[in-house]
Parts: C-alpha cells; structure tokens; sequence
C-alpha cells in the first residue's frame, strides 16, 4: 500500500476508492481475455485468446504482433467497442466499456476516421464537447494541440481534404483532448513523414515522463523497442512473449565475437569453445558463455590473421526475438528460452 | 444528457450534406407549389385540392426523409467507423442511439416545417380566391386554417415514429431489408382498420383469424389515425383531445420502438 501511494504522489494523482478497493496502480488489468471471432480451416480459433495482462501506471506498453495477430482486437475489446466471448478485463478498475474510464482515457484507432465536413477546429470542438468542455478553456486547449501535432497553419481545411498523415495528426490531437491518464494508441506513427514519426516518438516519452500510461500497438519493432517499458509479443491471437523489453532482450550475459577475413579452419577451433557460431554478411558471428573465454578465441583469432570487428555483451534486437516467437509453425514457438 | 445532444447536433448538421435527402426536400416543395396549377383541374374544388396535394405530400415526402434518413444513421457510424472515436468518449451506447435519433428528429422537423410553410404559402393565397367565389363557405375556410396546423402538427408525430422505426431497423438488418421492412410497416400500419375487420366474428372471422389478426391490430402502430385530411375537408374541427389521443399513442409506440432500439445496440459490436 505504501509502494502505491509513493507511486501515487510521484505521478501528482489523487487517491480514490471505488467502495471496495484501491483502484490506483493498475491502469489495466485483463484475465484469459478472449474474442474469437471464427474458426480457420484448420479449426484454429480466429481472434483474440486467453490474453491476460497488467499494465501499471506510468509505463509505456506495447502490444506487439505481426498482421492479424490480434492487437486491435484487444484494443476494441478494452474499449468496450467489442465484447469478449470469455474472459473479463478491466481498466482503471471499472469493468470494460464503462462510462467512467472513458472519461480518463484517449484513444487513436488505426487509420482513423472522423466526420469529413468538419476541419480540424471542428472536429476537436466537437470531441471536446463530448467531455462537456466548451468556451475559452477548450479553444485554449485546441490551440495548444492543433499546434502540438502540427496542424494549426491547417486548422481550417476539412477532413475530407486530409492527406493519410493529416488525419493520423488530427487523430493524436482528439485523443488528448481531454488530458487523458491513459491512452491508447493503434498504429500511432503509420501514414507519417519521417519527422512526424520522431516527433510521435517524443511525444510518447513526454507523456510518459508527465505520468501517463501508454498501450501502444505496433508491429513496428524497431521503433517499440528504445519506448517500451513491457511489451507482449502476440502470434495468430496468442500471447507469446511477455516482459519488460530489458529482460526480453538479454541473453544470459553471453558475449558476441564479430570477425572478418576469417578461415574455416579458425571456425572449426573456435566453435569447440563458443556457445554457438554463425556466418552472416561474410562476417563469423561467435557467442561466448563468459569474458575470458571470450577473449582467449579472439587472441586465437588475431594469431590466426582474423579482423575483430566487435565485442561485447550480446543483445538480440526485439525483431530477432520476435521471429523467434512467431516464425515457427506453431503460433508460439517457445523452444529456446 | 449532455452526450445525447451533442451527438444530435453533429447529426443534425451532417444530415444536411446528404444530397439525396435535399433532393427529395426540394422535389417536395416543387409538387407542393404546382399544386396552384393543378387546382386549376378540378373547378369548385380547388382549395380542396390544393390541401389534399399539399398535406399528402408533406405527409409522403416526410415518410421518404423520414425512411432514407433513419437507415443510414447508425449504419454509416459504423461502416465508415466514425463510431469508434465517438464510444470511446464517455458516450454510452444509449446516448449515441438517442442522439442519432434526436438529430434526425431536428433534420425531420425542419424539412417538415420547410414544406409546412411552401404549403402555408400556396393555401393562403388560394384560400381568399377560393372565398370570392363561394363567400357561403366561410366557416369551413376558417376552420381549415387551424385544422391544416393541426394536421401538420399530426404528421409531425406520425414520421418522428416512422424515423423511430427505421433507426431502430437498421440496428437489426441490412440497409436494403430495414427500408423493406420500414415501408412495408408503414403501409401495413395504415391497414390496421383492415386486420380488425378481419379479426371481427360478426363478419365471420374464424377463430384463429380472431386470434391472428387481432393480434396483427394490436402490434402494428395505427398510422391511418394520424390522417385527419378528410375532416379538414369536410371542414370540421378536429378537437384537441383527439389531438392528444393520437399524440399519445403515437409517442407511446415511438418509446417501445426505441427501447427496443436500445436493447438491440446495447449488445450490437461496432
Ligand atoms: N469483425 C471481424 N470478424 C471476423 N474476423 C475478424 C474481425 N475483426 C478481426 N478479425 C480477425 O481477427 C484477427 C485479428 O485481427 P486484428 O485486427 O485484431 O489484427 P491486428 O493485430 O490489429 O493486425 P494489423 O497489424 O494488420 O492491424 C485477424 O485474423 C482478423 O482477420
Ligand atoms: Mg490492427
């Protein structure tokens, strides 16, 4: 309880109850949360299955999965847009699809859509209203987001005229239109010019670092992987891999050798003593269980007339992890942890 | 409360874009003024038909407005997915039904009062002709002033349910069945005098046509009670308990359809 209410106080949130519990610390909360849809020809179930997941405060959380793997699925069953065929859920302590939440909380669909004749002012105006603000606080705040995403020189053309990137802006714009604590955000950098997609990216992390939670969906690895606090790696509607990106990404304090201008015959010595050898882009790829065994290959392979390229501790990126996952036949191949 | 209103501004405003709907609006006016002409058809009954053109077609032409609006309400929320950024605003399922049907209750009523006054205009110009020839039917022309507002007023009512209807038709079916099955409640509804007949001993109903038919009476909305054209012509008043009498039972049968309505989109995925 403690820990909770230090939490609570870094963050600037009031402490309320919903009668029974605390309901502070988790933003979201799902148990065997699922949507099947249908069944594929070979009597898979199609969907969402058996998600269960905890997303603290303050953190940034991806939602991670190839096409079709699931992510909106979960994102429109925590809105309560769709409803779970088994499984519950909740979020800020409410179940899903409760008015009260929503109150707390913005959301970007993927590739989003809105009411064509309205510009930009319009449309926030309107999102805005739904909160029950209005007058010179909700203009204030339009302002101030029109500016945030880069459309206030283009507050007036209408969102029939947008291009894909000036709707995915408009779309962050509403979601933050009533400071909400918790947002959701599908496919947040897609239809996005390079600068947009950095400027998204800061975004995330200065809404973070202002107390927010973030549940992002993405397949987008490469750019999840230096913003997210936890991820869930989903195959197929199946949760296949889950921690904090740190642990997902370490391997055992194992440490990579990279040569060039190496023999086959270097190869052959020094796999006796690696975890494992590989050859990539002409390079020898090395993986050793510690330090010193480590350095003696490399001296072994200097003497041998070998290049170092680098050495170090080894970290997978999360694409490698994620193939891994979901690369076999099986929706989650969990053989090598 | 404040979502529901919200909405039906929005709705209100989108409404006015639908080109179709416009178009009927003004081929509505178009017929209610040449009604001028056609009077011209039946000498000594003019004013009569100048009413009988102007109140049908208002009655008509808002049935149409009411049908082709009330379908693609909630439908295009959905198809063109505007719904999602809607219902994940603190906007419950309920109040963006209502809103929706508020909204399209606003749109009705203006295009309503627009044909009301085409019509207004038509008969205030022909009604003082019309009493030049034949200054003995004074009293009838004086009624059939407040007696056209009333009718007017009844129609108002009788398409506000018909929208009702196919709000909450869409919510069920496909768009093509939920104008089906709107229409073919309308004209159905206005043979409920037919089902009772049917249902009636005395006229030798069997015992399952009693059952059956008067079964269909009771469920089907009596649209036939909302057309008061006849004692317009006739020049009677029609009075205000009447008035409330219908009112009542239409505005009855419009709260059952949209609880229905909610019930239905409670649990429809979007
Ligand atoms: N309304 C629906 N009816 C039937 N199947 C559906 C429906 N919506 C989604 N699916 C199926 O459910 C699976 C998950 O879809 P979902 O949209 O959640 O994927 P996603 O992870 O968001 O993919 P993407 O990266 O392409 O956005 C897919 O196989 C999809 O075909
Ligand atoms: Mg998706």
């Amino acid at each position: 309880m403690l820990l909770f209410v230090s939490n609570v106080r870094r963050l600037g949130h009031t402490l309320h109850t919903d009668g029974r519990c605390w309901i502070i610390g988790l933003a979201i909360e799902t148990e065997k949360l699922s949507k099947i849809y249908t069944h594929d020809a070979n009597g898979q179930p199609v969907g969402l299955i058996d998600l269960s997941l905890v997303v603290e405060e303050g953190q940034i959380f991806g939602l991670l999965g190839p096409n079709g793997s699931g992510k909106t699925t979960t994102l429109k069953l925590l809105l309560g847009l769709i409803f779970p065929t088994a499984g519950r859920g909740q979020v800020f302590g409410q179940p899903l699809g409760s008015n009260t939440y929503k109150q707390r909380i913005g959301f970007l669909p993927e590739g989003p859509y809105f009411y064509e004749h309205l510009n930009g002012v319009e449309l926030l105006q309107f999102y805005g209203s739904l909160f029950g603000m209005g007058g010179s606080a909700l203009s204030a705040r339009i302002e101030e987001l029109l500016k945030l995403v880069g459309m206030w020189d283009r507050r007036f053309i209408r969102v029939r005229d947008y291009s894909r990137g000036m709707r995915q802006r408009i779309g962050v714009a509403q979601a933050l239109i009533n400071d909400p604590d918790l947002l959701f955000l599908d496919e947040l950098t897609s239809g996005l010019d390079p600068i947009g997609v950095v400027d998204m990216h800061h975004l995330l992390t200065d809404l973070r670092d202002m107390g927010k939670t973030l549940f992002v969906c993405s397949h987008l690895l490469k750019d999840m992987e230096p913003l997210c606090d936890r991820v869930i790696i989903l195959n197929r509607g199946k949760e296949c891999r889950t921690g904090t990106v740190d642990e997902l990404l370490r391997v055992a304090d194992q440490v990579r050798l990279v040569l060039s201008n190496w023999s086959d015959e270097l190869k052959t010595r020094l796999a006796t003593s690696a975890a494992d050898c590989e050859v990539a882009d002409k390079q020898l790829i090395c993986h050793f269980q510690d330090q010193s065994q480590a350095l003696a290959a490399a001296t072994i392979a200097v003497e041998a007339g070998a290049v170092i390229e680098d050495l170090g501790a080894r970290r997978r990126t999360l694409e490698e992890v994620f193939i891994e996952a979901v690369g076999g036949e099986e929706p989650c191949d969990q053989s090598s942890e | 409360m404040r979502p529901i209103f919200r909405v039906a501004r929005a709705t209100f405003h989108e409404a006015w874009r639908r080109r179709f709907l416009n178009g009927i609006l003004i081929f509505a006016i178009l017929i209610i003024g040449s009604s001028w002409a056609f009077a011209y058809l039946q000498p000594g009954a003019e004013l009569q038909m100048v009413i009988d053109i102007g109140l049908g077609s208002i009655r008509f032409f808002g049935m149409l407005i009411a049908v082709f609006l009330g379908t693609r309400l909630v439908p295009d929320e959905i198809e063109l997915r505007t719904i999602h950024t809607i219902l994940a605003k603190p906007v419950s399922r309920a109040q963006f039904l209502f809103g929706k049907y508020l909204g399209g209750v606003g749109t009705l009523a203006a295009n309503m009062l627009l044909m009301g006054a085409a019509f207004y205009v038509v008969f205030a110009i022909k009604a003082p002709q019309f009493l030049a020839e034949k200054p003995e039917d004074a009293m009838i022309v004086a009624a059939m002033y407040s007696n056209i507002a009333k009718a007017i007023l009844l129609t108002f009512f009788e398409v506000f349910l018909i929208l009702g209807i196919a709000v909450v038709a869409a919510t069920l079916f496909s768009w093509v069945l939920s104008v089906i099955f709107t229409f073919v409640f309308y004209f159905v509804g206005h043979m409920s005098d037919f089902f009772q007949q049917l249902s009636d001993p005395e006229r030798g109903a069997s015992k399952i046509a009693q059952i059956v038919m008067g079964a269909l009476y009771r469920i089907l909305p009596h649209f036939e009670i909302f057309d008061i054209r006849e004692a317009i012509l006739m020049g009677t008043y029609t009075p205000w308990s009447v008035m409330f009498k219908t009112i009542g039972e239409g505005v009855a049968y419009l709260v059952v359809v949209l609880l229905i309505g909610y019930l239905v989109f409670n649990e429809r995925e979007v």
